[in-house]
């Protein structure tokens, strides 16, 4: 029978951000699939060589609208550990506190958009009122919803009053309420359970060759946690477990992500509760020594890893960063073999895949609606004429 | 295998591939020659059962490009192994078939740093897009971007 090729994306209702699949199928079935992820290259790498380490953070922030937390906590760790500086115990909880309540903003969003995905759009709503109360939280303590840009090289640029800890902890009774029906959902809801059962389903051998990382590979019974496995932050001290699930389908995947919301939710309350006392940072160098570091952390679709390293000045000589959804994508497109067209959606949803992280470098920026593009010629001379004794 | 992991045995082991050194406790980096890169990610997986891939960085030095390929395993130590390649023509043997999700980093390496990886079946462009010059590799150091030189977008539409 002769393949079709099937062109999916950029721009697709059933795509959330902009990639590209060019789907060979045969009938229904999808035989093999490419993928061009080459829409949304900004230069993060690139222009991280420009800057100094204060400037370097609010730029990785932007890496990422949902995980700004992990990018800018995985740099700040590396260069910490490479000027050998550690940071006071109240800076680590504080950290591990919006790392935590991160994860849980973006595990009940992912949530949200997977049940959106099979038109069970009552969950979504739900899902995403409940993400309010943790959006107040971050925005009480940060000032900011989306960016919280709570780092700094030597500890954080805030301090929590007891007022803060008390609204957070005032919370958190019904956000435990809400993920336990949650749970509960996942588990029983007939609608979730015809769409998510057997769909996309990967066995421990083969996420282990295809290197998944995060929800994806726990649901298929890998237990790969940096958290656990290369301890930062305060993870070491609260109580928490590593969740796995043996499904290995989008089921699984579900219900991995809404039992780390538990857990979530025992390391924040934990964190809360047991605030150390004492300074919030320490004076970091300007300048970092010669060094190379590789940075993990466990964001919420799954382990980063930034790869640092230095030279002597007070900006990086490279940093490559590795983010989870690109260690993904070899899954997804193998358990998309011998898969129904109809199927590509939720599967790919699975992953919650995150495409601004992923490709970083591309000079396209959709800047006003009316203009379209803007040239990344022109950014660099936007950048100089700002700039000029800099490039 | 006999015994717990350490740092030390993997070492012993190692050290016929390259200059070993102990970068922190539970990570090894192991700085080898191109040729002998694809004998020892063999040998860290098959004694040391070193199964996954964290990623494969790439670095320009100035003198010479660089590739450091992260692994770890069920022990959770991690293993570095570094080549230098030279600049002029930057080529390494893929390590896909040992190595599956290597792939799509060896393309993103290829895009960006314009290191060939022999014998990966899917060379493709996968991060730049496609106006990009064949040649130019924008994470190079000496990498300048020409102002007459179209790098994409829509032609004549510039703000």
């Amino acid at each position: 029978m002769p393949e079709v090729v099937i062109p999916i994306g950029p721009h697709h209702p059933a795509l959330k951000e902009p990639v590209n699949f060019r789907i060979i199928a045969d009938g229904e079935k999808i035989v093999r699939l490419e993928l061009d992820l080459s829409y949304n290259h900004r230069g993060v790498e690139k222009a991280a060589e420009q800057r100094d380490f204060i400037r370097v953070l609010p730029l990785l922030e932007r890496v990422c609208g949902i995980c700004s937390h992990s990018h800018a906590t995985a740099f700040a760790k590396g260069i910490e550990e490479i000027m050998q500086i550690g940071i006071p115990p109240r800076a680590r909880y504080i950290r591990t506190i919006i790392a935590e309540l991160e994860r849980m903003h973006s595990h009940l969003l992912w949530l949200g958009v997977a049940a959106h995905l099979i038109g069970f759009d009552t969950l979504f709503m739900w899902t995403w009122r409940d993400r309010e109360a943790v959006q107040d939280t971050l925005e009480e303590m940060s000032g900011n919803r989306v960016h919280y840009n709570i780092n700094e090289i030597g500890g954080v640029r805030c301090d929590l009053t007891p007022s803060q800890v008390n609204a957070a902890l005032a919370r958190l009774p019904l956000l435990e309420e809400r993920v336990n029906t949650y749970v509960d959902m996942v588990n029983s809801e007939e609608t979730l359970l015809i769409r998510f059962r057997g769909v996309g389903r990967l066995s421990k051998e083969e996420a282990l060759r295809y290197g998944t990382v995060g929800p994806t590979a726990r649901a298929s019974g890998i237990d790969y946690d940096t958290r656990k496995d290369d301890p930062y932050l305060a993870y070491s001290e609260a109580p928490w477990n590593v969740v796995t699930d043996s499904n290995g389908d989008v089921f699984g995947r579900t219900r991995v992500r809404v039992r780390e919301l538990q857990e979530s939710l025992k390391i924040v309350r934990f964190c809360l509760e047991n605030l150390p006392e004492g300074p919030i940072r320490v004076p970091a160098p300007k300048n970092a020594p010669k060094g190379e570091i590789l940075s993990r952390y466990e964001a919420p679709r799954g382990e980063l890893a930034h790869f640092i390293r230095t030279n002597g000045t007070d900006r990086v000589e490279r940093i490559d960063i590795r983010t989870p959804t690109l260690a993904n994508w070899t899954s997804v497109a193998m358990c998309l073999v011998n898969r129904n067209i109809a199927d590509i959606p939720v599967i790919v949803a699975a992953i919650d895949p995150c495409l601004s992280c992923t490709s970083r470098i591309t000079l396209v920026d959709n800047q006003t609606q009316k203009a379209g593009v803007i040239g990344f010629d022109e950014l660099i001379r936007r950048y100089r004429s700002r700039n000029p004794e800099e490039v | 295998m006999t015994g717990p992991l350490t740092p030390d045995r993997l070492a012993e082991t190692m050290k016929a591939y390259g200059v070993i050194e102990q970068v922190r406790k539970n990570r090894i980096r192991i700085t080898t020659a191109p040729d002998k890169v694809h004998d020892t990610i063999r040998t860290v997986q098959v004694m040391f059962g070193f199964d996954r891939l964290i990623t494969i960085s790439a670095a320009d030095n100035g003198r010479s490009l660089e590739l450091i390929y992260h692994l770890t395993g069920p022990h959770r130590m991690v293993v570095s192994i570094a080549v230098e390649l030279e600049r002029a023509q930057p080529a390494m043997p893929t390590t896909t078939d040992i190595l599956p999700p290597a792939g799509i980093y060896e393309r993103q390496i290829h895009d960006l740093f314009g290191i060939v990886f022999t014998g990966n079946p899917h060379m493709k462009r996968i991060m730049l897009n496609e106006d990009w010059p064949a040649d130019e590799y924008p994470l190079r150091k000496d990498w300048k971007p020409d102002p007459d030189t179209f790098y994409g977008g829509i032609k004549g539409e510039r703000s």
